[in-house]
């Protein structure tokens, strides 16, 4: 992990959607460092705010969808600030994005070719229209399609799932971007399928040099790929730390929570899955309180009625939870 | 320990609303009943699909303007014939091609006498071709007093004229003798308490209603003719789409819910009948019809035949072809909720528990694509109206006298250049009636189906 | 393709011979023999059915008048021009060319106007000018093409004066303005209001989100990958288009009295001439039947998805 120096920086981000039914706050104050070469996982159930938070880095949000607070830095310029044009050469060039379906993803009456090629003239590198096909040709060689030459000249619906999901990652990487966001991008695809993507984006991270942001609601993934993983609930992270200490050390009961109900192939349990009881909350209304407390077995009554800090439980391992602040209580009772 | 609290990390969330750890009782993490947090979520309920769907509707402003205009339509074209004292059918000899708000000179003469009196019955404003009141027992009653008389020879171009407070309460002038509601030569009638047996009420009037929209060549006024007119018209409309609904959900339900050789043989029925240009198979079935429906209306005696014959065979056609051709797309798009909704796991479960199919389609299925039945039953109500006019106005729909805006479109034509507000009134009715209806549909579609939203 | 292709003619053929088997079984359910005036005696009655094959089973006449139509002998008119042979009167009268040039007028009116403002609308979205565009497409599709006819009647040819009230023979351009605009005016605003409401559609797409994370130019957006794919639903309403603009031109041809097919047709439906509706129906369902085809070809071509279609036929 190298964390010199930072690429992206998440401070207290705030992003509401105006519906007609009111205000809904689906990312409520985030933040997170990102460095260079850094791959972070997102891990979250649907709603929890992942997939609006990276489209807000990326500029991608979309009315009603506003971003209301806070700051996005990356290599020390906040990208909120950038105009529309300057938005645009940013998009797709520093940072691209690789979405969860790759079946409607792709524009259906262009050719693969002809939609790389786009990613790559429309940031006036000085390429040629050869030399532009040739890298296009490279970059799916790249990502592992045989017969590229042949293949750049197809339309999407000749390509398969996972071989779509390549010629996406290809696209993302064409113009070498420092960052990648990858929102749920192995979610829609079969399991071994899911694996050889994995090891593409892992094989190429290395390669290219590229930070990685890992959105998913599978675990499974985040262990495979990601040095650091932020836990969101309800438009907040409620827990962030390494890989390893979210894994083997959890500590928010909704992360607990999450593992419990994941399967483990990794492990010779034969633990029962645990399923996380009740419905996420609704962010037309959020409670006052901890957003997991109506679902969290641990509830306690300050949870209802506060929502909790955040506590380093570890080296670069925080966690919100009024847990922490009670197992302090009992120390200190025992001491 | 105490390090790890010291080191409360900078991404916190609002660092001035933490409260102090020590300040934090031992009440507060003592754990959280059941009620308490089933009581913070119950906070948050969501709303029912009906609810939400009509606020939805109402934010809606287009929509909302849009119903109420409709609305209005309705009430001129259902309440109005009531409001004015002008039938769609009779015919003012006197008052034949008039422009809007404009009276004839015998009109004129009369109206002169509005509030000078307490009523008056004017010959020259009686309905249909007699303007004159034939010898013989008449009666009027007016706050509750009757006034019976007879008269002996018939009147023509007079006016009877009743002012309870005058020493002759009951007089009959000449319209040549009226003039700026002054009246000469007024012949007294004389009259009893009780009516001779047989005799016929007179009903007076107070001032002359003006015709708003003007007249026809055959002096009927064309505010009735277009309030009965667009009268026919909404009930064309309505019955038409109804029967779309009717026939094309049960027919896209059995398809859909059949599935296999049944569902594919259907279906090719739907594509071949939807590939049909309809409107030439509509006005051939116009012209076979007629002659079999009115053979079947004279020579039947059911109420039925009975309450189709005074809809007259055009718009019987009309309802017939609707029938035949139009519930295509319905079933096509009940179709396609039936294969969505098959899909989902609780009418699975119906079926696993043994549920006959007729159940499942009424208790699972119907309620689930009730919105879009809504939805496009309200967009075929103006394409059904579009029609009828489109038909009317070539001369194939209703039959005179009655009309609908298509046909009263249709007789203006002739005359167009020389009164051409006889086509702007029906034409401009019959706009805002489909209009509305399209932005309503619309409306609803928004929703209804928050899928569909843009 | 050419499997496509087949496929389409296929069931083109089958509809026109189920509109003509339609058309035959409705002619017949007409009461009493269509020879029948009132100074037909029983003799002249049956010396006509044999001359005309009606004394056969129906089956055999039906076939015998498919075999005639396939031949071009599409009847002899009853009433409208006694004796002709419907075939000159609809191909060699001049009705089919005129009505046919004012129908395809009118299509290209609709397609050339009503994109390009669909489009616009779509692009500026919220602005005044969608909000322009939109009050003026959905007042479009409410009025009735007789309605809009006779307006433009009033007003261009009676009032103003600046326009003939009979558009006759469409000899210049601007007998042609007022039939063409009142034709094609609804599916005019029917196709904008369809090309906006299927660019929007097309803007929520996966594709138009994964494109603008490349750093597109908001023009290609909408230009590129947003209307090739809208378009689509815009070709397929081309054949109801053209199902409508014949229906229409019943209207406006008796309107602006232009002797075309359309006013011809209305004139035989009102004075029951048989052979003449039953031809004048196929011709035209004929024609539609042939723009819909067209349109399943060119709506494939947009569509390159058709291709894997071929592959697995």
């Amino acid at each position: 992990m190298d964390e010199k120096k930072t690429l992206l920086s998440v401070k207290d981000l705030k992003v509401s959607f105006f519906t007609p039914a009111g205000e809904v706050k689906a990312v409520n104050g985030i933040s997170y460092d990102l460095g260079y070469n850094e791959v972070m996982g997102i891990v979250g159930e649907s709603g929890s705010g992942k997939s609006v938070e990276a489209y807000s880095i990326i500029g991608l949000l979309q009315s009603p969808g506003k971003v209301i607070g806070g700051t996005i830095e990356f290599e020390g310029e906040n990208v909120l600030e950038f105009d529309e044009e300057r938005m645009r050469q940013f998009r797709g060039n520093k940072v691209s994005m690789i979405f969860q379906n790759p079946m409607t993803c792709l524009n259906p009456v262009y050719t693969i070719g002809n939609q790389l090629i786009e990613a790559l003239m429309c940031h006036d590198k000085g390429y040629t229209k050869e030399q532009a096909r040739k890298r296009a040709i490279e970059m799916l060689e790249l990502v592992g399609i045989n017969n590229a030459e042949k293949r750049i000249d197809q339309y999407p619906h000749e390509f398969s799932g996972g071989m779509r999901q390549r010629a996406m990652i290809a696209m993302a990487l064409i113009c070498e971007p420092k960052l990648l966001i990858a929102d749920e991008p192995t979610t829609a695809l079969d399991v071994t399928i899911q694996a050889q993507i994995l090891e593409l984006m892992k094989d190429l991270q290395k390669k290219e040099n590229t930070s990685i942001i890992f959105i998913t609601h599978n675990l499974g993934v985040v262990a495979e790929i990601c040095d650091r993983v932020s836990v969101m609930y309800a438009g907040h992270i409620i827990e962030q730390g390494p890989v390893n200490d979210i894994f083997y050390e959890p500590r928010h009961p909704y992360t607990k929570g999450l593992l419990a109900s994941t399967p483990r192939l990794d492990e010779e349990t034969k633990e029962r899955l645990i399923p996380i009881e009740g419905t996420p909350i609704d962010l037309l209304n959020p409670p006052k309180g901890c957003n997991f407390g109506p679902r969290c077995k641990d509830c306690m009554k300050i949870c209802l009625r506060e929502k909790p800090p955040f506590v380093e439980v570890g080296e670069g391992h925080i966690s919100a939870c009024w847990l922490h602040f009670m197992e302090k209580r009992e120390e200190e009772a025992r001491s | 320990m105490d390090a790890k609290f010291a080191k409360i990390s900078p991404f916190q969330v609002d660092p001035d609303k933490i409260p102090d750890t020590f300040a934090l009782t031992s009440e507060d993490f003592a754990p959280a009943g059941e009620s308490e947090k089933a009581a913070m979520v119950e906070k948050h309920k969501s709303v029912s699909y009906w609810r939400d769907a009509w606020r939805r509707f109402r934010a809606n402003t287009v929509s909302m303007v849009a119903l109420g205009i409709f609305v209005l339509c309705l009430l001129f074209a259902f309440v109005g014939p009531s409001l004015i004292p002008y039938g769609y059918g009779d015919q003012y000899r006197s008052s034949q091609k008039l422009a809007p708000m404009e009276f004839s000179a015998g009109e004129k003469t009369v109206a002169s006498l509005a509030g000078k009196c307490d009523g008056f019955y004017a010959t020259a404003l009686q309905p249909g071709s007699i303007t004159a009141l034939p010898a013989g027992d008449y009666y009027i009653t007016v706050k509750g007093k009757t006034y019976a008389f007879t008269l002996d020879k018939t009147v023509e171009k007079s006016v009877l004229i009743l002012n309870a407070g005058a020493d002759d309460p009951l007089v009959l002038v000449k319209e040549s003798d009226i003039k700026d509601g002054v009246y000469k030569n007024s012949q007294v009638i004389d009259f009893t308490d009780t009516p001779a047996a047989g005799a016929a009420e007179l009903s007076l009037v107070r001032r002359v209603f003006p015709h708003v929209f003007g007249t026809d060549s055959a002096g009927r006024d064309l505010m009735a003719r277009t309030m009965y007119g667009a009268r026919v018209s909404i009930i064309i409309g309505v019955v038409a789409a109804l029967i779309v609904l009717i026939i094309g959900s049960i027919y896209g339900a059995i398809s859909g819910l059949a599935g296999g050789a049944v569902d594919f043989v259907m279906m090719r029925i739907v594509e071949l009948i939807y590939s049909i240009p309809e409107v030439l198979i509509v006005l051939l079935l116009q012209v076979v019809l007629k002659d079999p429906l009115q053979a079947w209306f004279d020579a039947g005696t059911s109420a039925f035949a009975r309450s189709m014959s005074d809809l007259g065979s055009g718009i019987v056609s009309i309802f017939i072809t609707f029938a035949l051709l139009y519930w295509v797309t319905m079933a096509r798009i009940v179709r396609g909720q039936v294969l969505q909704l098959k899909a989902q796991e609780y009418v699975t479960a119906a079926t696993a528990l043994g549920a006959s199919n007729g159940r499942i389609i009424r208790r699972h299925l119907l309620p689930n694509c009730v919105g879009q039945l809504v939805i496009t039953t309200c967009l075929q109500i103006p394409s059904a109206i579009f029609l009828e006019s489109f038909l009317s106005f070539l001369g194939l729909g209703v039959s005179a006298p009655m009309a609908s805006l298509g046909s009263l479109c249709s007789d203006a034509l002739e005359t167009v250049s020389l009164y051409p507000y006889r086509l702007v009134f029906p034409g401009v009715i019959l706009t805002i009636v489909v209009l509305t209806l399209n932005l309503v549909g619309d409306g609803l579609r928004d929703a209804l189906d928050p899928r569909l939203k843009k | 393709m050419a499997g496509y292709i087949f496929k389409r003619f296929v069931v083109a053929i089958l509809t026109l011979l189920l509109i003509m088997t339609i058309t035959f079984f409705l002619m017949n359910a007409v009461p009493g023999s269509p020879f029948l005036t009132e100074k037909s005696t029983p003799e002249m009655i049956a010396r006509a059915n044999a001359k005309y094959g009606l004394d056969k089973p129906l089956y055999v006449q039906l076939f015998n008048y498919v075999k005639n139509y396939l031949h071009g002998d599409l009847g002899t008119s009853l009433k409208m021009q006694e004796g002709t042979a419907v075939s000159t009167i609809i191909f060699h009268q001049g009705k089919f060319t005129l009505s046919l040039k004012l129908g395809l007028y009118a299509l290209a009116l609709a397609v050339v106007i009503g994109i390009p403002l669909g489009c616009i609308a779509a692009y500026n979205r919220g602005k005044w000018i969608d909000g322009f565009l939109r009050v003026v497409t959905t007042v479009g599709v409410a009025v009735p093409t007789f309605v809009l006819a006779t307006m433009l009647l009033v007003v261009f040819a009676v009032k103003l004066k600046v326009l003939s009230t009979l558009s006759g023979s469409l000899q210049d351009f601007k007998s042609y303005i007022m039939p063409v605009i009142s034709l094609s005016f609804y599916y005019t605003c029917y196709v904008a209001k369809l090309t906006r409401t299927s660019m929007l559609d097309a803007i929520n797409q996966d594709y138009i989100r994964t494109a603008r994370a490349k750093g597109v130019k908001t023009r290609a957006l909408i230009l590129k990958h947003a209307l090739r794919n809208s378009l689509i639903p815009v070709i397929t309403y081309l054949g109801p288009v053209m199902a409508g603009i014949i229906t229409g031109s019943f209207v406006v041809e008796s309107t602006f009295s232009i002797p075309g097919l359309g006013k011809y047709f209305v004139q035989s439906v009102l004075s029951r001439d048989y052979p003449v509706i039953m031809a004048t129906t196929v011709v035209l369902s004929a024609l539609v039947i042939f723009m819909n085809l067209v349109v399943d070809i060119a709506y494939k071509i947009v569509d390159p998805r058709i291709n894997l279609i071929t592959k697995e036929d």
